[in-house]
């Protein structure tokens, strides 16, 4: 594992915090006073998947969790069992064929958007996945729209459409059934018309 | 997609950026109210005031034959409003813009801010502490009716009086910290490194104080009601005066609204031999951080000796009372004009 200090910090980095592997989801720069500057960090547990909130000096030093992105293909979602385990969604490697799975915990709102046999970034450490790079904008077909919806006047022209994975998108009125569409999926709103 | 962009998209969201200028309406009518003067302060300035935590605007100012001058933007109103007081103005405030560089990729900074800046003359830090608990609650009541604030799923109760926490009594309430053997620089490391923080040669004392302020403490402040912070330590804050008591400590306060502070009082240093041995002691300090350099203000120095009476004041962050009262969580959605739409080094 190699050592980073806090002006290597990049959103979605892993690094070790109190001894388990964590997932940086955000940091800011703070400056509360005389001269000392601080990060502040919102941490996710791999393990857990809790988010925290924890603030290094300017200039800590951390473990940095080592992850490889591998190129793998979806395949389907695994439901609960018996056991009580969770939702897990099972993902191909393109090159290896080796099969990995990831839980809707390290997913979150994601798993909307999943499609099965497109092609994700999954991250893997010590041939376990962690989690998915999530892309800027994901292509979706729409399989259900309205057509000549009136929409929602105070919004200007819009309306809801459902795409083929299911999830409901806020879309401009001229948006029709067949249209394939881009959207962001870390905020779930619609970006173009693909 | 742009401010403007989204306002002419949804027409909706016009109603959020209409709360400044009831907030600024209020902070006019309170201060008239009570026969504040308001001033307009500059903005282009010679000589920032000595604050080695600030990160100053520089820029170039030239004559007609291209003879070059240094000029800042500046970082409060303080200076200019503390030499009309010596001048005799009175009670006075400034709602104005500031400038500080350096807090990028935040919610809760935009490079450009509106400052609200009042003093009160014969006052000292516990005045000014009951003029904040009137001017938040006269503001909420004439923008949301009520004196009632509800902030991201918080109801906040901003009558008076607002809790009143010393520094050294949220140290022992929040972080089990018994501030008397804190002061001590290798106590200070001790408990840091007890506590499971790294603690390396070069930190200093306000750095292990300031880890673990905003780890274990600044967190719980302002929740139910808006918490006063009061009596800093005295190395924290070059122009207050410092408690007769207990000289470890500043006449200092800041308040706390969900988490979020909202101002920072002084009781007003008064002394311009101490004024300036701390203004040459925070100079050194900005030398030693790398910092850009500048020169401190003689004439501020000369207007302390001439006498500025026994004053307090305190400067509160405007966009972030609009951050509260519009319930939003960044400080860019309160701005027409974002400065993250305009330089992409702030995204």
């Amino acid at each position: 594992m190699s050592s980073i200090t806090t002006a290597e910090f990049r959103k979605g980095m892993f690094i070790i915090f109190k001894d388990e592997p964590h997932q940086i989801v955000e940091f800011q720069h703070v400056n509360p006073g005389k001269g000392s500057a601080f990060v502040r960090t919102r941490l996710k547990s791999l393990k857990t998947s809790r988010v925290q909130e924890f603030t290094y000096k300017s200039g800590d030093s951390v473990e940095e969790f080592p992850v490889e992105t591998h190129e793998m293909q979806y395949l389907y979602k695994e439901g609960p069992d018996q056991t009580g385990v969770k939702d897990k969604y099972v993902f191909m490697d393109n090159y290896s064929y080796e099969q990995y799975s990831l839980p809707e915990s390290l997913l979150g709102d994601f798993v909307s958007y999943l499609k099965p046999n497109d092609t994700y970034q999954v991250m893997v450490n010590d041939d376990t996945a962690v989690g998915l790079r999530f892309p800027k904008k994901v292509r979706l077909l729409v399989t259900e729209a309205e057509e000549g919806a009136r929409g929602d006047t105070v919004s200007g022209a819009n309306k809801v459409v459902t795409v083929e994975t299911g999830a409901k998108v806020s879309v401009p009125l001229f948006i029709k059934q067949g249209d394939t569409i881009a959207i962001d999926p870390e905020t779930g709103t619609y970006l173009e018309r693909a | 997609m742009k401010t403007w962009e989204k306002l002419r998209k949804d027409p909706s969201l016009w109603p959020r950026y209409f709360v400044r200028e009831k907030v600024t309406r209020a902070i006019r009518t309170f201060f008239d109210e009570r026969e504040f003067h308001e001033v307009e302060t500059p903005i282009l300035i010679a000589h920032p005031p000595a604050e080695s935590y600030l990160d100053v605007f520089q820029t170039t100012m030239f004559d007609r034959h291209r003879h070059p001058a240094t000029a800042y933007l500046s970082t409060s109103p303080e200076v200019p409003l503390k030499k009309l007081m010596v001048a005799g103005l009175g009670n006075c405030y400034s709602l104005t813009k500031s400038f500080r560089n350096m807090e990028t990729q935040s919610k809760l900074h935009n490079p450009e801010f509106t400052i609200l800046e009042w003093y009160r003359i014969g006052a000292d830090y516990k005045d000014i502490m009951k003029d904040c608990e009137q001017l938040l609650l006269f503001i909420n009541r004439l923008t949301a009716s009520t004196s009632m604030l509800r902030y991201q799923g918080e109801k906040i109760d901003l009558t008076a009086p607002w809790e009143r926490l010393t520094v050294a009594e949220s140290f022992k309430k929040y972080a089990k910290i018994d501030f008397d053997m804190f002061f001590d620089i290798e106590e200070a490391r001790r408990i840091a490194k007890e506590k499971g923080y790294q603690v390396h040669a070069r930190n200093t004392w306000e750095e292990l104080f300031d880890q673990i302020f905003l780890n274990e403490i600044e967190l719980h402040l302002g929740h139910g009601k808006p918490t006063i912070l009061y009596e800093f330590p005295g190395v924290m804050g070059a122009l207050a005066k410092k408690k007769s008591s207990d000289p470890r400590f500043a006449e200092r306060f800041e308040f706390y609204i969900a988490g979020l502070e909202l101002g920072d009082c002084y009781s007003e240093l008064t002394d311009w031999k101490e004024q300036k041995e701390r203004f040459k002691k925070e100079l050194a300090e900005v030398k030693r951080l790398g910092k850009t350099i500048y020169n401190y203000d003689h004439d501020f120095i000369k207007a302390l000796k001439v006498g500025l009476p026994k004053c307090s004041g305190i400067a509160v962050g405007v966009d972030r009372l609009t951050m509260l009262l519009t319930d939003t969580d960044d400080i860019a959605d309160t701005l027409l004009f974002p400065g993250k739409e305009e330089f992409s080094l702030l995204e």
